[in-house]
Protein backbone atom coordinates (compact mmCIF):
# COMPACT_ATOMS: atom_id res chain seq x y z
CA UNK A 1 0.00 0.00 0.00
CA UNK A 2 2.75 2.08 0.20
CA UNK A 3 4.61 1.06 -2.62
CA UNK A 4 3.90 4.52 -4.17
CA UNK A 5 6.09 6.83 -1.55
CA UNK A 6 8.70 4.05 -1.47
CA UNK A 7 9.38 4.40 -5.29
CA UNK A 8 9.00 8.41 -5.20
CA UNK A 9 12.08 7.54 -2.22
CA UNK A 10 13.94 5.55 -4.77
CA UNK A 11 13.70 8.02 -7.76
CA UNK A 12 15.13 10.53 -5.23
CA UNK A 13 18.09 8.42 -4.76
CA UNK A 14 18.87 7.46 -7.96
CA UNK A 15 18.47 10.69 -9.50
CA UNK A 16 21.50 11.83 -7.33
CA UNK A 17 23.29 9.06 -8.22
CA UNK A 18 22.95 9.25 -11.68
CA UNK A 19 23.52 13.39 -11.49
CA UNK A 20 26.80 12.64 -9.26
CA UNK A 21 28.03 9.73 -12.34
CA UNK A 22 27.92 12.54 -15.05
CA UNK A 23 24.02 12.21 -15.48
CA UNK A 24 24.10 9.73 -18.67
CA UNK A 25 21.00 7.93 -19.39
CA UNK A 26 19.83 5.39 -17.10
CA UNK A 27 19.14 1.93 -18.55
CA UNK A 28 18.09 -0.25 -15.15
CA UNK A 29 17.67 -0.13 -11.44
CA UNK A 30 18.65 -3.03 -9.61
CA UNK A 31 16.92 -3.52 -6.12
CA UNK A 32 16.62 -6.38 -3.54
CA UNK A 33 13.40 -7.00 -1.70
CA UNK A 34 12.77 -9.45 1.05
CA UNK A 35 10.07 -11.33 3.00
CA UNK A 36 9.53 -8.71 5.81
CA UNK A 37 10.44 -5.23 3.53
CA UNK A 38 6.75 -4.97 3.62
CA UNK A 39 6.43 -4.53 -0.07
CA UNK A 40 4.38 -6.76 -3.10
CA UNK A 41 6.53 -6.97 -5.57
CA UNK A 42 4.23 -6.55 -8.24
CA UNK A 43 2.68 -3.36 -7.01
CA UNK A 44 6.56 -2.17 -6.63
CA UNK A 45 6.94 -2.52 -10.54
CA UNK A 46 3.46 -1.01 -10.93
CA UNK A 47 4.48 1.74 -8.77
CA UNK A 48 7.54 2.35 -10.80
CA UNK A 49 5.66 2.51 -14.23
CA UNK A 50 3.29 5.03 -12.89
CA UNK A 51 5.80 7.22 -11.59
CA UNK A 52 9.23 6.78 -13.44
CA UNK A 53 9.32 8.86 -16.31
CA UNK A 54 7.94 11.97 -14.21
CA UNK A 55 10.58 11.36 -11.94
CA UNK A 56 13.28 11.69 -14.43
CA UNK A 57 14.40 8.14 -15.07
CA UNK A 58 12.87 8.05 -18.56
CA UNK A 59 12.14 4.23 -19.62
CA UNK A 60 14.57 2.94 -17.28
CA UNK A 61 13.70 -0.83 -15.65
CA UNK A 62 13.11 -1.71 -12.26
CA UNK A 63 14.54 -5.34 -11.79
CA UNK A 64 13.44 -6.76 -8.41
CA UNK A 65 14.87 -9.69 -7.33
CA UNK A 66 13.32 -11.26 -3.89
CA UNK A 67 15.79 -12.00 -1.50
CA UNK A 68 15.38 -14.44 1.59
CA UNK A 69 14.41 -13.44 5.09
CA UNK A 70 18.05 -14.06 7.12
CA UNK A 71 18.95 -14.55 11.13
CA UNK A 72 21.49 -14.55 13.61
CA UNK A 73 21.16 -15.99 16.86
CA UNK A 74 22.82 -14.02 19.60
CA UNK A 75 23.75 -17.07 21.69
CA UNK A 76 25.53 -19.50 19.54
CA UNK A 77 25.83 -16.78 16.33
CA UNK A 78 24.70 -18.98 14.06
CA UNK A 79 22.70 -17.36 10.57
CA UNK A 80 20.10 -19.24 9.54
CA UNK A 81 16.66 -18.81 7.57
CA UNK A 82 13.19 -18.31 9.03
CA UNK A 83 10.49 -21.34 8.20
CA UNK A 84 7.32 -19.26 8.19
CA UNK A 85 8.55 -16.36 9.99
CA UNK A 86 9.34 -18.60 13.08
CA UNK A 87 12.21 -16.53 14.63
CA UNK A 88 13.68 -19.14 17.76
CA UNK A 89 17.41 -19.95 17.24
CA UNK A 90 16.74 -23.98 15.73
CA UNK A 91 19.98 -24.51 16.91
CA UNK A 92 20.13 -23.79 20.68
CA UNK A 93 16.55 -22.37 21.13
CA UNK A 94 17.41 -18.54 22.05
CA UNK A 95 15.30 -16.31 21.81
CA UNK A 96 17.50 -13.51 21.12
CA UNK A 97 17.97 -13.51 17.27
CA UNK A 98 18.37 -10.38 14.99
CA UNK A 99 16.95 -9.88 11.25
CA UNK A 100 20.30 -9.13 9.24
CA UNK A 101 18.64 -9.19 5.87
CA UNK A 102 15.20 -9.61 4.35
CA UNK A 103 13.46 -6.58 5.99
CA UNK A 104 14.36 -4.34 3.73
CA UNK A 105 14.62 -2.98 -0.24
CA UNK A 106 17.93 -2.59 -0.94
CA UNK A 107 19.55 -0.45 -3.77
CA UNK A 108 21.80 -2.98 -5.06
CA UNK A 109 23.01 -0.72 -8.28
CA UNK A 110 21.96 0.81 -10.88
CA UNK A 111 22.91 0.76 -14.84
CA UNK A 112 23.83 3.64 -16.69
CA UNK A 113 24.83 4.24 -21.15
CA UNK A 114 27.84 5.16 -21.40
CA UNK A 115 29.28 6.12 -24.14
CA UNK A 116 33.02 6.56 -22.86
CA UNK A 117 35.86 4.07 -24.29
CA UNK A 118 36.92 1.28 -21.81
CA UNK A 119 33.97 1.70 -19.06
CA UNK A 120 33.34 -1.87 -17.42
CA UNK A 121 29.58 -3.23 -18.78
CA UNK B 1 28.71 0.55 -23.43
CA UNK B 2 26.56 0.90 -20.26
CA UNK B 3 28.44 1.13 -16.88
CA UNK B 4 27.34 -0.15 -13.33
CA UNK B 5 27.53 1.94 -10.68
CA UNK B 6 27.18 -0.93 -7.01
CA UNK B 7 25.14 0.96 -4.49
CA UNK B 8 24.47 -1.52 -2.03
CA UNK B 9 22.33 0.79 0.14
CA UNK B 10 19.04 0.61 2.19
CA UNK B 11 16.31 2.91 0.48
CA UNK B 12 14.80 3.98 3.97
CA UNK B 13 18.27 4.15 5.50
CA UNK B 14 17.83 7.92 5.44
CA UNK B 15 14.68 7.88 6.89
CA UNK B 16 16.40 5.16 9.78
CA UNK B 17 19.19 7.86 10.45
CA UNK B 18 16.30 10.74 10.96
CA UNK B 19 13.87 8.24 12.98
CA UNK B 20 17.81 7.37 15.03
CA UNK B 21 18.45 11.83 15.42
CA UNK B 22 14.71 11.91 16.91
CA UNK B 23 14.91 9.02 19.47
CA UNK B 24 18.64 10.21 20.66
CA UNK B 25 16.50 13.78 21.37
CA UNK B 26 13.53 12.48 23.05
CA UNK B 27 16.02 9.65 25.43
CA UNK B 28 18.36 12.93 26.32
CA UNK B 29 14.61 14.88 27.44
CA UNK B 30 13.87 11.83 29.26
CA UNK B 31 10.35 10.81 27.14
CA UNK B 32 9.61 7.39 26.57
CA UNK B 33 8.04 7.47 22.65
CA UNK B 34 5.41 4.69 22.14
CA UNK B 35 4.51 3.78 18.84
CA UNK B 36 0.93 1.67 19.00
CA UNK B 37 -0.06 -0.52 15.95
CA UNK B 38 -3.16 -2.27 15.34
CA UNK B 39 -6.03 -2.73 12.87
CA UNK B 40 -8.60 -0.22 12.74
CA UNK B 41 -11.07 -0.44 15.96
CA UNK B 42 -8.74 -2.96 17.91
CA UNK B 43 -8.82 -0.52 20.75
CA UNK B 44 -5.94 2.22 20.43
CA UNK B 45 -7.65 5.44 21.83
CA UNK B 46 -9.54 3.29 24.27
CA UNK B 47 -6.60 1.86 26.04
CA UNK B 48 -4.97 5.24 25.93
CA UNK B 49 -7.77 7.22 27.66
CA UNK B 50 -7.41 4.10 30.19
CA UNK B 51 -4.20 5.05 31.13
CA UNK B 52 -4.31 8.69 31.03
CA UNK B 53 -7.37 8.00 33.42
CA UNK B 54 -5.36 5.54 35.44
CA UNK B 55 -2.15 8.23 35.73
CA UNK B 56 -4.07 10.47 36.35
CA UNK B 57 -1.41 13.40 37.02
CA UNK B 58 1.26 11.21 38.19
CA UNK B 59 3.08 10.82 34.70
CA UNK B 60 2.59 13.12 31.67
CA UNK B 61 1.66 11.75 28.88
CA UNK B 62 0.56 13.23 25.61
CA UNK B 63 -0.60 11.82 22.27
CA UNK B 64 0.06 12.74 18.47
CA UNK B 65 -3.62 10.73 16.82
CA UNK B 66 -2.92 9.34 13.47
CA UNK B 67 -5.70 9.12 11.12
CA UNK B 68 -7.03 9.37 7.21
CA UNK B 69 -9.81 11.92 7.92
CA UNK B 70 -11.48 13.54 11.00
CA UNK B 71 -9.99 14.42 14.31
CA UNK B 72 -12.41 11.93 16.24
CA UNK B 73 -9.90 10.15 18.28
CA UNK B 74 -8.24 13.92 19.20
CA UNK B 75 -12.05 14.95 20.38
CA UNK B 76 -12.05 11.34 22.65
CA UNK B 77 -8.57 12.22 24.40
CA UNK B 78 -8.06 15.86 24.58
CA UNK B 79 -10.06 16.07 27.93
CA UNK B 80 -7.62 13.28 29.42
CA UNK B 81 -4.21 14.57 27.85
CA UNK B 82 -2.76 16.79 25.52
CA UNK B 83 -3.02 15.67 22.34
CA UNK B 84 -2.55 16.34 18.87
CA UNK B 85 -4.65 14.84 15.86
CA UNK B 86 -2.58 14.04 12.84
CA UNK B 87 -4.38 13.91 9.36
CA UNK B 88 -2.73 11.80 6.55
CA UNK B 89 -5.47 12.76 3.98
CA UNK B 90 -5.25 9.42 2.34
CA UNK B 91 -1.59 8.14 3.57
CA UNK B 92 -2.48 4.80 5.23
CA UNK B 93 0.92 5.29 7.84
CA UNK B 94 2.79 8.46 9.50
CA UNK B 95 5.44 9.37 9.43
CA UNK B 96 8.82 10.85 10.99
CA UNK B 97 7.98 14.55 9.59
CA UNK B 98 4.34 14.57 10.13
CA UNK B 99 5.15 13.64 13.97
CA UNK B 100 7.59 15.98 14.42
CA UNK B 101 5.54 18.62 13.79
CA UNK B 102 2.81 17.02 16.09
CA UNK B 103 5.65 17.30 18.80
CA UNK B 104 5.62 20.67 18.00
CA UNK B 105 2.15 21.27 18.42
CA UNK B 106 1.90 20.21 21.77
CA UNK B 107 1.90 22.26 24.96
CA UNK B 108 5.34 22.70 25.81
CA UNK B 109 6.57 21.30 29.02
CA UNK B 110 8.35 17.93 30.21
CA UNK B 111 6.68 14.88 29.38
CA UNK B 112 7.30 11.32 30.61
CA UNK B 113 5.32 9.45 27.68
CA UNK B 114 4.99 10.30 24.04
CA UNK B 115 2.17 7.86 22.38
CA UNK B 116 1.50 8.03 19.06
CA UNK B 117 -1.30 6.25 17.68
CA UNK B 118 -0.66 5.22 14.15
CA UNK B 119 -3.03 5.03 11.66
CA UNK B 120 -5.28 1.34 12.21
CA UNK B 121 -3.26 -0.92 9.65
CA UNK B 122 -0.89 -3.63 10.19
CA UNK B 123 0.98 -3.58 7.12
CA UNK B 124 2.27 -0.24 6.65
CA UNK B 125 2.52 1.36 9.77
CA UNK B 126 5.05 -2.03 10.37
CA UNK B 127 7.96 -0.62 7.88
CA UNK B 128 8.02 3.08 9.26
CA UNK B 129 10.28 3.94 12.22
CA UNK B 130 8.87 6.76 13.58
CA UNK B 131 11.90 7.36 16.60
CA UNK B 132 9.66 5.46 18.63
CA UNK B 133 11.14 3.58 22.07
CA UNK B 134 8.90 1.10 21.59
CA UNK B 135 7.03 -0.18 19.41
CA UNK B 136 3.29 -2.31 21.06
CA UNK B 137 0.71 -3.67 18.46
CA UNK B 138 -2.51 -4.48 19.69
CA UNK B 139 -4.61 -7.51 19.21
CA UNK B 140 -8.59 -7.45 19.73
CA UNK B 141 -10.35 -10.63 20.52
CA UNK B 142 -12.81 -9.76 17.87
CA UNK B 143 -10.08 -9.67 15.25
CA UNK B 144 -9.37 -13.71 15.67
CA UNK B 145 -6.51 -15.13 16.85
CA UNK B 146 -4.53 -15.87 13.67
CA UNK B 147 -3.50 -12.41 12.83
CA UNK B 148 0.34 -12.67 14.23
CA UNK B 149 0.98 -15.55 11.65
CA UNK B 150 -1.13 -13.25 8.97
CA UNK B 151 1.01 -10.02 9.92
CA UNK B 152 4.05 -11.29 10.81
CA UNK B 153 6.22 -7.36 10.33
CA UNK B 154 3.89 -5.92 13.23
CA UNK B 155 4.43 -8.42 16.00
CA UNK B 156 8.09 -9.25 14.60
CA UNK B 157 9.28 -5.44 14.94
CA UNK B 158 6.62 -4.88 18.59
CA UNK B 159 8.50 -5.29 22.21
CA UNK B 160 4.95 -5.70 23.45
CA UNK B 161 2.00 -7.19 22.40
CA UNK B 162 -1.68 -6.07 23.83
CA UNK B 163 -4.36 -8.47 23.52
CA UNK B 164 -7.38 -6.30 24.01
CA UNK B 165 -11.37 -6.58 24.75
CA UNK B 166 -10.37 -9.66 27.02
CA UNK B 167 -14.21 -8.59 28.31
CA UNK B 168 -15.38 -10.26 25.50
CA UNK B 169 -13.72 -13.55 25.56
CA UNK B 170 -17.25 -15.46 26.93
CA UNK B 171 -18.43 -14.30 23.26
CA UNK B 172 -15.69 -14.65 20.56
CA UNK B 173 -13.49 -17.62 19.45
CA UNK B 174 -10.49 -16.32 20.44
CA UNK B 175 -7.43 -18.23 22.49
CA UNK B 176 -5.35 -16.32 24.27
CA UNK B 177 -2.59 -19.31 24.00
CA UNK B 178 -2.99 -19.63 20.45
CA UNK B 179 -2.72 -15.76 19.07
CA UNK B 180 0.54 -16.13 22.00
CA UNK B 181 2.17 -18.83 20.91
CA UNK B 182 2.16 -17.40 17.09
CA UNK B 183 3.40 -14.30 18.32
CA UNK B 184 5.81 -15.90 20.58
CA UNK B 185 7.24 -17.89 17.40
CA UNK B 186 7.60 -14.51 15.57
CA UNK B 187 9.18 -12.82 18.32
CA UNK B 188 10.16 -14.49 20.93
CA UNK B 189 11.09 -11.62 23.23
CA UNK B 190 7.66 -10.12 22.97
CA UNK B 191 5.35 -9.11 25.96
CA UNK B 192 2.27 -10.28 26.11
CA UNK B 193 -0.16 -7.72 27.71
CA UNK B 194 -3.70 -8.84 27.69
CA UNK B 195 -6.38 -6.54 29.27
CA UNK B 196 -9.98 -4.79 28.67
CA UNK B 197 -9.84 -1.15 28.42
CA UNK B 198 -13.22 -0.86 29.17
CA UNK B 199 -13.13 -2.81 32.52
CA UNK B 200 -9.88 -1.22 33.49
CA UNK B 201 -8.39 -4.93 33.56
CA UNK B 202 -4.89 -5.20 33.19
CA UNK B 203 -4.66 -1.17 32.73
CA UNK B 204 -1.97 -1.75 35.78
CA UNK B 205 0.24 -4.18 34.74
CA UNK B 206 0.67 -2.16 31.60
CA UNK B 207 1.29 1.16 32.84
CA UNK B 208 3.86 -0.62 35.27
CA UNK B 209 5.52 -2.31 31.88
CA UNK B 210 5.73 0.95 30.29
CA UNK B 211 7.13 2.89 34.15
CA UNK B 212 9.84 0.09 33.76
CA UNK B 213 10.37 0.98 30.21
CA UNK B 214 11.49 4.48 31.47
CA UNK B 215 13.54 3.74 33.67
CA UNK B 216 15.68 2.21 31.09
CA UNK B 217 15.09 4.50 28.43
CA UNK B 218 18.97 5.09 27.57
CA UNK B 219 19.13 1.41 26.73
CA UNK B 220 16.26 0.57 24.61
CA UNK B 221 16.39 0.60 20.73
CA UNK B 222 14.25 -0.78 17.75
CA UNK B 223 12.99 -4.63 17.52
CA UNK B 224 14.10 -5.94 14.52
Amino acid sequence: MHELSLVRTLLAQVGEIVAANGGTALRCVRVQVGPLAGVEPALMASAWQQLSADGGCGDATLEIEEVPLVARCRGCDMTFQPLRFRFRCPECGAAETETISGDGVILQCIVLADIEQGAST
Amino acid sequence: MTRVITVRRDVAAQAKEQAEDFRREMTRRGTLVVNLLSSPGAGKTSLLAATAVHWSDKQQMAVLVGDIATDRDAQRLAPLAPTVQLTTGGACHLDLPLVQRGLEALPTGDLDFLFIENVGNLVCPSSHDLGEHVRVVLLSTTEGDDKPAKYPKAFRTSRAMVISKIDLLPYVPFSIKSASDDALSIQPKLEILPLSALQATGIDRWCHYLVGLRERLPQLCPTR
